[in-house]
């Protein structure tokens, strides 16, 4: 018996859909990313340092003008700097004997998992890091960076990897408050393109460009105090209820290379 | 057989180049309409396009192609399975091809 070429067809795209949602109902397609990502995260892990180098040596060429301004402004501004240094180191030693009395150190505040970003997302802000269930992360882990930055938390956990999705993906969306004369609290929105928003400020509050945004523990997501960013531009409208900024983030993907995941807080 | 295993180490280069390479680049960093440029779907797109129209490889260029995207990236439009990008890329390929088999008459030239 000769089938039809439009039979053919038919049940081709007939058992590609059955294969597909056997696939996507079973756990197997996460397996299957996991082996996709554990053979091609020694190529992804080099391909990610040599573009990081690449970039940062062509981002130096093009600004070889700035950066002659720039140091000048910085060879000035550091004669200033190392006056209040001398203070500062005085008040670091201080600190550092209260810290240990009080037992504060941010190794304690948190329990750590160090993890390397291998990827960043083709379609969305995020990206893959080397760490997964197998070294006890699970889903809504928090993802810092070493100066306390936050950069996201854990989206999907496969057994050796995990994605993590940024602050600045669209889906993303958590408490935060500005640390100012008085607290401001809002939500941080994630725009895409790595790009977010401080959103439902009230209309009454003063907030300035280049206020420093920090998470509160109110949505029970981040642990209090992680650094998000700086105001970048505040727009303000009298018909509006709340007032919106836009916040120039402190995560960076050219220096997306360890990142820390807070497994306890 | 040569030409598919040639089509799967091409593209499985091609998106780990762009999701691990590229990213970094300015250029790059979503300036185009918010998307950063799919590499796959550009060559795709492309091999669909000046493939033979009679020739049925660009289907299976578009099958590689998603399968790659469907692996390498999460949610799209909020959607996250392994077939959605395939699905896209197939229905892209067959609407090129649809296009140039019916109204486009391109000149090939048979080997002497």
């Amino acid at each position: 018996m000769k089938l039809s070429p439009k039979l053919k067809i038919g049940i081709i795209v007939v058992l590609l859909i059955a294969f597909f949602v056997v696939l996507n109902l079973t756990a197997i397609s996460k397996g299957i990313k996991n082996f996709f990502y554990l053979i091609s995260s020694p190529i992804q892990k080099t391909l990610w340092r040599l573009s990081n180098n690449l970039s940062d040596f062509l981002e130096a060429i093009s600004n070889i003008n700035k950066l002659k301004k720039e140091t000048e402004e910085t060879r000035l501004q550091n004669q200033e700097l190392l006056k209040e240094l001398v203070t500062l180191k005085e008040i670091r030693e201080e600190n550092k004997i209260l810290r240990e009395a009080l037992d504060l150190g941010l190794e304690k505040e948190f329990k750590l998992q160090i993890a390397q970003v291998i990827s960043k997302d083709i379609s969305e802000d995020s990206l893959i890091i080397d760490k997964g269930s197998k070294e006890g992360i699970e889903e809504g882990l928090p993802v810092i960076s070493q100066q306390k930055v936050l950069w996201g938390r854990i989206s999907e956990v496969y057994p050796n990897f995990s994605r993590v999705m940024l602050i600045s993906n669209k889906e993303s969306s958590f408490d935060a408050k500005i640390v100012n004369e008085e607290e401001i609290q809002g939500v941080v929105k994630g725009k895409g393109n790595l790009k977010i928003i401080f959103d439902l400020i009230p209309q009454e509050k003063e907030i300035e460009e280049g206020n420093l945004l920090i998470t509160t523990s109110l949505g029970g997501i981040y642990p209090e105090g992680l650094l998000i960013g700086l105001v970048k531009t505040i727009k303000k409208s009298d018909i509006e209820p709340w007032q919106q900024a836009e916040i120039q983030p402190f995560f960076d993907l050219s220096e997306a290379e360890i990142l820390f995941i807070i497994i306890e807080w | 057989m040569k030409k598919i295993l040639i089509l799967v180490i091409v593209f499985y280069i091609l998106v780990l180049f762009q999701i691990s390479f590229l990213v970094h680049f300015n250029i790059f960093d979503g300036s185009f309409l918010g998307w950063s440029p799919n590499l796959i779907l550009i060559a795709v797109i492309l091999l669909n396009i000046f493939e033979n129209p009679q020739k049925n490889s660009g289907y299976f260029t578009a099958f590689i192609g998603g399968f790659f995207l469907d692996i390498f990236s999460g949610h799209f439009l909020g959607i996250n399975f392994i077939g959605f990008w395939i699905s896209i890329l197939l229905a892209i390929s067959f609407s090129i091809k649809f296009i140039l088999r019916k109204y486009v008459r391109t000149p090939f030239f048979k080997k002497a």
